[in-house]
């Protein structure tokens, strides 16, 4: 039981590190606040569930179609809505309030397109719903694949960027901007490209997500805030940090959920927040101050 | 190998650097002297491209226009700035710190030649490759920014004041490695406080005073002048 509860929370916190890493990029290195994160995730997830019980394509196959998609879709959101935001902000903070209002308004925009398109309705597919063993504990196939592929997806993006020198400049610009440009950087192409990637994390998120979730239109933000507090707790712009945060918040959440009650899973979310900011206000692994 | 001609930086009204013209040829250190305020740092970024040159300015590198190209594109172009405050990647390693100077395109081919270079010049980092580099001394991260720099394989090397805060034995340390440096075939424009341990080494000097030039020469000739003495020699 244990176990089974255990698996199930590392898969939902799978998902968290996922987003929140996503997050970290777009927040740290393009400095934008993006409140519609989350839509991104659902319509990524609407894109498998069309995929899957439209045109009978995998899941998995939807992993390599739709992120690409996203990261064109966001790149060109950055240029077109964002990018005008950027180059007339005087600070970086300044930035982060234009963003902050750019992209709520942009959550509604999306959010409206899928309610017109899938009205408020719960949707769920079922794709490897099939029960495995595992040192005694059943867990459903689909959902340790989709914890098995975020952790690829997780470490993969972790490596990339800490071992390569393109992902070290990557961090750079979230660590200096101005010293980025005078190592060479072109500080806003890569500002672009983070950014893009972010909303390519977010979507590959989602297509996991909606491999073992059911998902209505209205779920994005609850994702962008999940998304947020992970990457609060996890210390902004820490890459491990949000890793580690995310995992927690899912394994705490379905313990709750699990071992005490369900309507409390929001309050856990809160509790531990709460607790981490009061324990370490720089977050898990973040440094006192900058 | 740098000329700068007619070049003035205003912030909104106010005119921090009114018409300097200045040169650095190949194989040169040049120093620039001046108080506080002067306009040193404000020359020194608009020419690396931090900075936007009112109308009118020019600037070429070998022959190469870098008026109104972004920072990045004129490290390409070969010239490196340590910027006042040195500007390295806190939350990041030497190593990394060293990586991204070469980020350049024009520094990959060079990049373990000029690692071993810099390694050998502060043979400090040597041993702290794996430190983060915001826990480090102030005259460690002077090095890790002027080893930074001279990582992107750059024909000219700007620095701002690089012997801020450094004792005077890392000072004339670090005086000597700017010989070396320019032994190794690439050009110094640097801006000092320090006059007396910078004319020693520099070959030509430029006096900056209320964002104006006003004053220009041999270095062994500046270090002679009464007035240079009285002013920037604390002297007689
Ligand atoms: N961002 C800015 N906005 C407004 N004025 C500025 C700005 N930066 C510099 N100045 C002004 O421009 C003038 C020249 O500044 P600059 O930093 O170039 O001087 P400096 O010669 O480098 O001085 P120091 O030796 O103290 O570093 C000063 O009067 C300064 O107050
Ligand atoms: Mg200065």
């Amino acid at each position: 039981m244990l176990l089974e509860v255990t698996l199930s929370g590392a898969t939902l916190g799978g998902m968290y590190a996922l987003v929140a890493l996503g997050l970290t990029l777009q927040y740290g290195v393009a400095r934008i606040m993006n409140l519609s994160y989350g839509e991104l995730l659902v319509a990524a997830a609407f894109a498998a569930l069309w995929f899957y019980t439209g045109v009978a394509v995998s899941p998995l196959v939807g992993l390599i179609v739709v992120p690409p998609l996203a990261f064109a879709l966001s790149f060109g959101i950055y240029r077109v809505l964002l990018q005008p935001l950027v180059r007339r902000a005087k600070t970086r903070d300044a930035l982060e309030v234009d963003s902050i209002l750019a992209t709520f308004g942009l959550l509604f925009v999306i959010q409206g397109v899928m309610l017109a398109i899938f009205g408020g309705a719960y949707f769920s597919y079922s794709f490897l719903a099939v029960p495995l063993q595992i040192a005694g504990a059943t867990v459903a196939a689909n959902r340790l694949l989709a914890l098995v592929l975020a952790v690829v997806i997780g470490v993969g993006l972790y490596l990339g960027l800490t071992r390569t020198r393109i992902g070290t400049a990557v961090r750079a610009v979230a660590v200096d901007p101005v010293a980025a440009e005078l190592v060479a950087i072109d500080v806003r192409t890569a500002s672009a490209l983070a950014f893009a990637l972010g909303g390519a994390l977010v979507a590959a998120s989602g297509v996991l997500v909606s491999m073992f979730l059911t998902f209505n239109a209205n779920l994005g933000v609850v994702f962008t805030l999940k998304a947020l507090v992970v990457v609060i707790m996890g210390g902004v712009g820490n890459l491990l940090g949000a890793l580690i945060a995310g995992l927690l918040l899912g394994l705490v959440e379905n313990y709750v959920a699990v071992f005490v009650d369900p309507g409390l899973t929001l309050a856990a979310t809160y509790a531990i927040f709460l607790i981490v900011l009061l324990v370490r206000p720089q977050g898990i692994l973040g440094r006192a101050s900058r | 190998m740098l000329e700068v001609a007619g070049l003035s930086v205003l912030y909104g009204k106010h005119r921090a650097l009114d018409q300097a013209d200045l040169s650095v040829g190949a194989g040169e250190i040049v120093v620039i002297l001046g108080a506080n305020g002067a306009g040193k740092s404000s020359l020194l970024r608009a020419v690396a491209g931090l900075l936007p040159a009112a109308p009118g300015a020019k600037v070429m590198l070998s022959g190469r226009p870098l008026v109104g190209l972004p920072a990045h594109a004129i490290v390409e172009a070969g010239l490196a700035l340590v910027p006042e405050g040195r500007a390295i990647f806190g939350d990041l390693t030497v190593r990394e710190n060293l990586l991204l100077g070469a980020f350049a395109r024009r520094a990959r081919g060079e990049e373990t030649r000029n690692r071993a270079r810099v390694l050998a010049l502060f043979p400090r980092l040597a041993e702290r490759l794996g430190q983060t580099a915001r826990t480090m001394s102030g005259g460690e991260q002077q090095m890790v920014a002027i080893g930074r720099a001279l990582m992107s394989a750059p024909d000219l090397l700007l620095l701002d004041e690089p012997s801020l805060g450094l004792s005077p034995l890392l000072c004339s340390e670090l005086f000597r490695a700017l010989e070396r440096i320019r032994g190794d075939g690439i050009s110094v424009l640097l801006v000092e406080q320090n006059a007396r341990k910078s004319l020693a080494v520099a070959d030509r000097g430029y006096l900056i005073e209320n964002g104006r030039i006003v004053g220009s020469g041999r270095a062994a000739d500046l270090a002679g002048d009464p007035a240079v003495q009285r002013a920037y020699l604390g002297g007689r």
